[in-house]
């Protein structure tokens, strides 16, 4: 993995835990590809929203609200930075 | 569009009816379905069922065809290991999309005829959170909830006319059950299966219907964004909102975005609807709701939606207007008695917020030679700007000023604490006596310690400076700064960790002081302890700028 790669999933995971108010873990707990949602790292959907709503801001960036099945890009953190990645730069 | 009562779902009409969407389910086959679960569970002998079923269209079919073979209904809050456990005992067969519950399609059989369902045997339990967190069971009868729906048609049923129901609240619980499956069921309103938790749902659903109305949780419109396409979803019928308030900021939101006010409607698990409001402050009583107040103005409920005969005594304190409406105060526990007179905690922190200097507030009664008021606050930005340039007693004294518009002088706090946060608990709580407790605490002398590092005979510190320390008020009372002897006395006590034993101040050499350390600084502290010299190095410094350097030289306790 590239060190700008590294240095987004970094960023994004410190994004996951301020914005969600996660206390006791820091980025290197959390791993590029763990489930975020349910088992995983145990977050709900009011954690979706409010993610959706920090990595918009932080990377102004807009979720598509046309396209279908987007939350599937918060599944993990590697696919949340290929989201980021593939938003940025359209 | 025909109305059919709650009781009568099951005979299917000559004409469609549309049920359910994506897969579509018309009402004869709903009543063909449910009638075969009918059959199958009085084959099996059940009488009382566990569902947990996410897909609406399956649950109005297992709640029809369970009522029709008589059979009691539990709806689980979830199906956690904790909660199979809590009701194992009280439940003769789990229906869930869990491989290891019965799926429904596995216990049809050939199917009952279509009867009247008898609105006083049939049952229904809802699970809910007691006050002691121990799941609590609430149990309904039919005739409760088709007292409900009819009131609901009789209310919004007009204008919702053939709109597509679509929601983002589970259908487990009273108000998603009521709205999402059996008030659509009643009115021929066709309902989405599935909860649709995200903005970029409702939206792409909502488009695909030419009318529909929302039924939604504060959670998600709170968080609906700025990028959805608002000139189609002004559409929408209704919105409405339940299961929690729904901040007035994002009622505004909504209105500006959809040129209309979402609908909120008061209730609980136990109560079922109690009023509603659409852009105002006062709650507005369901036509058939019949509301009092106890001696200690806490509000109680009458209402068709109870079992018969039971008056439900809630602990919510109201104020009722002339027409009728009502004001909700807090809980009962946030009313105050000062000197005679009631005072509502909430009105007051309401009227505090609106201070520009207020992030949030929480007050609570001190009883001292008298009882008064004391406040929690967090400042805001222009708070803390205030702070630094006009004192603590600015604040103190600007926010009484503003709070006297709104009360009595009685009422306004004596003392207050000024925080970086309130202290929620993990329930994201906060107890009125914690807050009680904090209010008689006296105010903080030290630093808060953000983090701390180690190494060798070096401590390197991130100190975060309060807001409201003690030695604020009188250096200076203007301008308040960190005095210079309470930064060395930090220095010394946090410097207790590298010494090599007891040792007592005897001197400092080249003090500077370079640049004031005022309130919500944050700090970095470098110690150094050189052993043979006897001398603790300090500096002090805020974003890479020195505050504060110099040498604190400690003697060996005896000589």
């Amino acid at each position: 993995m590239s060190v700008p790669q590294q240095d987004l999933n970094r960023d994004i995971k410190l994004l996951i835990i301020e914005a969600l108010g996660l206390e006791d873990i820091s980025s290197q707990d959390i791993d590029d590809d763990q489930p975020l949602f349910g088992e995983g790292l145990g977050l709900d959907s009011v954690d979706a929203l409010e993610l959706g709503l920090a990595i918009q801001k932080k990377y102004g960036i807009k979720i598509d609200a046309d396209a279908k099945d987007t939350r599937n890009h918060f599944t993990s953190v590697t696919s949340l930075a290929a989201f980021v990645t593939a938003k940025q730069a359209a | 569009m025909k109305w059919l009562n709650l009781e009568q779902l099951l005979y299917p009409l000559q004409t469609l009816r549309p049920v359910a969407l994506d897969p579509a389910l018309d009402h004869a086959a709903l009543c063909t379905q449910a009638l075969q679960l009918a059959a199958g569970l009085e084959q099996r002998g059940v009488r009382r069922l566990a569902v947990y079923l996410e897909d609406a269209a399956l649950l109005a079919v297992t709640l029809l065809g369970a009522w029709r073979a008589g059979v009691q209904v539990l709806l689980p809050a979830d199906l956690q290991p904790h909660t199979r456990l809590r009701w194992q005992n009280e439940v003769d067969l789990w229906i869930s999309e869990h491989s290891q519950d019965h799926q429904l399609e596995g216990l049809y059989e050939a199917p009952l005829a279509a009867a009247d369902l008898d609105l006083d045997s049939c049952c229904l339990s809802l699970c809910t959170s007691g006050s002691s967190g121990e799941p609590k069971r609430i149990d309904k009868t039919l005739r409760q909830l088709a007292n409900e729906v009819v009131a609901l048609e009789q209310q919004w049923g007009a204008e919702l006319g053939d709109a597509c129901i679509i929601s983002s609240v589970a259908a487990q619980h009273i108000y998603g059950l009521l709205f999402r499956i059996l008030w659509p069921l009643c009115a021929g309103r066709p309902f989405l299966r599935r909860q649709l938790p995200f903005p970029e749902d409702l939206q792409c659903a909502s488009r695909q219907h030419p009318s529909f109305a929302w039924v939604a949780s504060p959670a998600l419109l709170k968080r609906m964004g700025e990028n959805l396409d608002w000139p189609a979803l002004r559409r929408v019928r209704r919105v409405f909102s339940s299961g929690g308030e729904l901040p007035a900021s994002a009622a505004q939101t909504l209105q500006q975005h959809l040129q209309q006010w979402p609908t909120e409607i008061l209730g609980s698990s136990e109560t079922g609807g109690i009023a509603w409001r659409q852009g105002e402050n006062l709650w507005q009583p369901f036509a058939n709701v019949r509301l009092s107040q106890s001696a200690e103005g806490a509000l109680r409920i009458d209402s068709p939606y109870l079992p018969e005969g039971h008056i439900e005594q809630s602990a919510d304190a109201v104020e009722f207007m002339a027409d009728g409406r009502f004001r909700l105060l807090g809980r009962l526990d946030r009313i105050v008695k000062l000197e005679e007179k009631r005072i509502a905690l909430p009105l007051l922190e309401n009227a505090l917020l609106e201070h520009p200097w207020v992030a949030d507030t929480r007050l609570a009664l001190i009883q001292t030679n008298r009882a008064s008021l004391g406040a929690l606050l967090v400042l805001t930005a222009a708070g803390l700007h205030a702070l630094r340039n006009q004192g603590r007693r600015a604040i103190t004294e600007g926010l009484r000023t503003h709070l006297h518009q709104h009360c009595e002088a009685l009422a306004l706090p004596r003392r207050w604490r000024l925080l970086h946060q309130l202290p929620f608990n993990s329930q994201g709580k906060l107890p009125q006596a914690e807050v009680e407790a904090l209010l008689l605490a006296p105010r903080g002398t030290g630093p808060e310690i953000l983090s701390q590092a180690q190494q060798g005979n070096e401590l390197h510190l991130q100190l975060a400076v309060s807001v409201d320390l003690a030695c604020f008020s009188g250096h200076f009372p203007q301008t308040p700064v960190l005095p210079g002897v309470v930064q060395i006395d930090w220095a010394i006590s946090l410097g207790q960790a590298l010494l090599d034993g007891p040792r007592h101040f005897a001197g400092m050499e080249v003090v500077k002081f370079q640049r004031v350390v005022r309130p919500g600084d944050l700090l970095t502290l470098n110690l150094r302890f050189d052993r043979e010299r006897g001398k603790l190095y300090f500096s002090y410094s805020n974003d890479g700028e020195p505050c504060s350097s110099g040498r604190i030289v400690l003697e060996a306790d005896g000589e």
